[in-house]
């Protein structure tokens, strides 16, 4: 594509194109986009920080021979099979999962336990994610990138097997992982938030982790941080402070913003001084900013729009150029 | 993980991050109220009555809103499907090109830094000026008077604008966008308190009996006896006659009235920062339409109870010194400070007025500064335009580029009469029949964007949200044609020649502003033109 041309002042070696991405939050079409950018921009490698899976099941309940769905506050009641295609693509483009059930079942549901339905949302949504993992096996094929994949803070027990498992993409979560002449230390978990998410550590635990991966880096000027959580106070994790009922707590007409990434991984930032990180989390903190000598970038997620922010980054040597695309 | 809806559940969801509660309709509606300068555009209709006899402001009202109604579920539309910060910018450059999107946020921001100049001076005749003159008034103090007439003055006008631009950006750099909230708050309350709960109650108690008699002492005070007949002279002498209702006048007047409805939709620049359902955007865009109607239909009585059309026209006709307001003549606020009969009441109504325009700068200076973020962002702009000052978190770069152009727009309004007034009005307006475009193709440029979203209907065979991107159209269309129409626009055809070609040329600098910007970081290796290009999902 020539996206990034010839230029700057470093040593003349092909620059290795890498495009990143995060938080798709189950958006099928979100990760087939992050598939082809593979092939759309050339990239060797691809990274997916995180969150990959829904938040929310939508149930498609048996009526009348048909099925009955409530989306976006209102009822439908559809019986053809293409309609009712048509409307699981909907959801699914929403970041959601549409699932056929009965009445009974639905009932059943409602009244598990919290735990009890933690592990059936998990059983739905694996069924679709390992689809996804197939997937990237076919799209992959034949391109010579290497997919790096991992789960983020809301990902439920099961995604890191399912990633280990697959052929198509690598798994990356907590491990040092080496590709044309670079390395990239990599943690999926987030500091502590107010929505108790199922992968979340303190402080303490985050830096103690990474830093253990770091100093296994052979080169750290050419190291790559993958965080997801972004370093605290950086612009890149400025987020609406919440209260005690997560609710958005307003200051005048507009959302109170804090920041809200991890003291850890500002510290292990400011300390090993990584040729880049990159992070996601914070959908609404799309950014790049420097640390030091790090260039630290949260393209931020759209996610429910359809369209992937992701970005494109060219690495030589010691140097880094970035640009974000919303595509 | 719970459920959500009664009875059946509609949807399960799991514990993960982000699932937080809808912003409250009542702070996106808070902040479209404020931003869409209701107080002062009533002052501007009643200064400018004059160029409009026998316009009913009744009926431009409502025309006025009618015209911007659909326009206002269009953005709320827009902003549910496109929940990123930046309003037009985003949803012009993912529907049309980022050419596109860039040249009418550009021009928007040109215009607004353009405009805040009339705030600025505003500020200082309207509101400091007016204050002085008022204590002068009730007291008979020639200091007072001394004093507000000062800000009258060229200087006065530019000292002032520039000292409340100068404090607007020193709230930023101090505190930031936290201290400028509370500050928002604080101010919004004195605003409406003053500028519009004060003068509707002083309407009730008053009669205009009453008001001519408070006007005759004040002016005297002032120094002109029997004021009311010497304005009567004066305008009588400069051709003032009584006009009965006149259609064609009315629908002109709305080009004073577009300044409200055209731009009650500046919730869509940082509303898609925070989770909203879909009733949101619909109730605090379409719904402050909806609310400034209501809140000029008690105003305009209230005030005309006092003030009557012939009053107005008057006052707009005649020499301001033939009837003691030497420095010019009163606005809304003045004149029902002097129907209240009280230097307190007064100076509640005046300063929380003036409290209106100051809240304005920064405001604006904010939104433009998003803009820039946006554009340097999207690497068209160089990255220092985004750098973001890590103790107040201020897009300090930003703030203070926006603030030299505003200070050379107060000095341009302070010392020239390049623009008119409402001049502006044209400009701005540009961009919203673009983003109307937007709407109309949406659906067609980002099919699964619109599918995906809960707009996704379509009425006969048509998508709706081409359909309101049609009204929108019409109706943004027909306030520019008003605009162009109107001689008191300050940006006809007939009586302004040159407007609708400056108006395109800041669209030519901007387009030429893009594609240089593109050309240079091309030569470094970055391709503009993939940043809102659709990745392929097959």
């Amino acid at each position: 594509m020539g996206l990034f041309g010839r230029g700057g002042k470093g040593p003349k070696e092909k620059p290795v194109r890498l495009f990143y991405a995060s938080d798709i939050h189950g958006t099928e079409v979100l990760w087939r986009k992050f598939l082809n950018a593979a092939r759309s921009y050339d990239s060797e490698i691809l990274v997916m920080g995180g969150d990959l899976t829904g938040k929310a099941v939508i149930p498609l309940v048996e009526k009348d021979g048909g099925y009955e769905i409530e989306l976006f506050g209102e009822k439908q009641w559809v019986s053809e099979e293409e309609q009712i295609a048509e409307l699981e693509r909907q959801v699914r483009g929403k970041g959601m999962y549409p699932h056929r059930m009965s009445s009974q079942e639905v009932e059943r549901v409602a009244a598990l336990t919290e735990d009890e339905r933690e592990e059936w949302f998990a059983e739905v949504m694996l069924e679709t994610f390992n689809q996804w993992l197939d997937l990237a096996g076919e799209r992959l094929e034949g391109t010579g990138a290497r997919c790096f994949v991992m789960p983020g803070n809301d990902d439920p027990p099961g995604v890191e097997e399912a990633i280990v498992a697959a052929e198509g993409v690598e798994s990356c979560d907590g491990e040092l992982v080496e590709f044309n002449g670079y390395s990239m230390v990599s943690l999926g978990y987030s500091n502590l938030t107010p929505f108790d998410s199922p992968r979340e550590l303190p402080e303490d635990e985050i830096y103690r982790r990474v830093s253990a991966l770091a100093d296994t880096a052979p080169d750290i000027s050419r190291c790559i941080f993958n965080l997801h959580v972004p370093p605290y106070d950086s612009q890149l994790d400025t987020a609406p402070e919440l209260d005690e009922n997560l609710a958005v707590v307003m200051a005048g007409s507009e959302p109170k913003q804090i920041p809200v990434g991890s003291t850890a991984v500002r510290e292990l930032i400011d300390e090993y001084q990584p040729l880049l990180s990159l992070h996601g989390h914070v959908h609404e903190s799309a950014g790049a900013t420097r640390i030091g000598r790090t260039l630290a970038i949260n393209p931020g997620s759209d996610y429910h729009t359809g369209r992937i922010s992701g970005c494109l980054l060219a690495l030589r040597g010691d140097d880094v150029k970035h640009q974000f695309i919303n595509g | 993980m719970s459920t959500e809806s009664g009875g059946s559940p509609a949807l399960f969801t799991r514990k993960a991050t982000g699932l937080v509660r809808e912003a409250k309709t009542r702070d996106a509606l808070f902040y479209n109220l404020l931003w869409s300068s209701v107080a002062l555009t009533f002052a501007f209709y009643w200064l400018f009555f004059a160029f409009y006899p026998g316009a009913n402001p009744y009926v431009g009202i409502l025309i006025a809103a009618g015209l911007g109604l659909p326009g206002s579920f269009l953005y709320a539309m827009l902003t549910q499907i496109m929940p990123r910060t930046g309003g037009d910018y985003v949803f012009n450059s993912r529907a049309l090109h980022p050419s596109v999107g860039f040249a009418g946020n550009f021009s928007y921001c040109f215009w607004l830094a353009i405009v805040i100049g009339v705030y600025t001076t505003y500020f200082a005749a309207y509101g400091m000026g007016a204050w002085g003159r008022m204590m002068s008034g009730f007291t008979g103090s020639s200091g007072w008077l001394s004093f507000g007439d000062w800000f009258s003055t060229d200087w006065g006008l530019f000292i002032t604008g520039t000292v409340a631009l100068l404090l607007s950006a020193a709230l930023f750099i101090r505190g930031g966008t936290r201290l400028f909230f509370k500050v928002q708050a604080i101010g919004f309350l004195i605003y409406v308190g003053g500028a519009f709960l004060l003068p509707i109650l002083v309407g009730l108690f008053q009669d205009q009996a009453g008001f001519l008699h408070a006007f005759n002492d004040y002016a005297a005070n002032l120094g002109v006896d029997h004021a009311t007949e010497a304005l009567a002279k004066s305008a009588t002498d400069a051709g003032y006659a009584h006009s009965g209702f006149d259609f064609e006048m009315t629908v002109k007047s709305v080009s004073i009235f577009w300044f409200i409805f055209g731009f009650i939709y500046s919730s869509n620049y940082f509303a898609g920062e925070i989770r909203v359902t879909r009733g949101t955007h619909l109730k605090s865009m379409p719904g402050a339409v909806l609310l400034v109607v209501a809140a000029l239909l008690v105003l305009l009585p209230s005030f005309l109870g006092l003030v009557d059309y012939d009053l107005n026209g008057m006052l707009g006709f005649a020499d301001p010194a033939a009837y003691g307001f030497t420095a010019g003549a009163p606005a809304y606020p003045e004149l029902m400070a002097i129907a209240s009969n009280s230097p307190v009441f007064g100076t509640i109504i005046i300063l929380g007025f003036a409290v209106g325009l100051l809240l304005w700068l920064p405001q604006t200076l904010l939104l433009v500064s998003r803009s820039m973020f946006a554009w340097s962002f999207d690497r068209i702009m160089p990255e220092k335009l985004s750098y973001v000052e890590p103790r107040s978190r201020s897009p300090l770069v930003a703030i203070g580029v926006m603030l030299l152009l505003s200070i050379g727009s107060t000095a341009i309004y302070a010392f020239t009469d390049w623009f008119s007034a409402v001049a502006v009005l044209l400009g701005l307006s540009l961009t919203l029949l673009i983003t109307a475009v937007s709407g109309i193709v949406l659906p067609f440029r980002q099919p699964a964007m619109v599918e995906g979203s809960p707009y996704n209907r379509k009425v006969l065979g048509v998508p709706l949200i081409s359909l309101v991107g049609v009204l929108a159209l019409l109706g943004f269309g027909c306030a520019i044609g008003i605009i162009l129409w109107d001689e008191g626009s300050g940006a006809s055809l007939s009586a302004n020649p040159g407007k609708l070609e400056l108006a395109l040329l800041v669209y030519v600098v901007a387009f030429a502003i893009y594609w240089v910007a593109r050309a240079v970081r091309k030569s470094q290796g970055i391709d503009l033109s993939l940043s809102h290009r659709e990745l392929p999902p097959e």
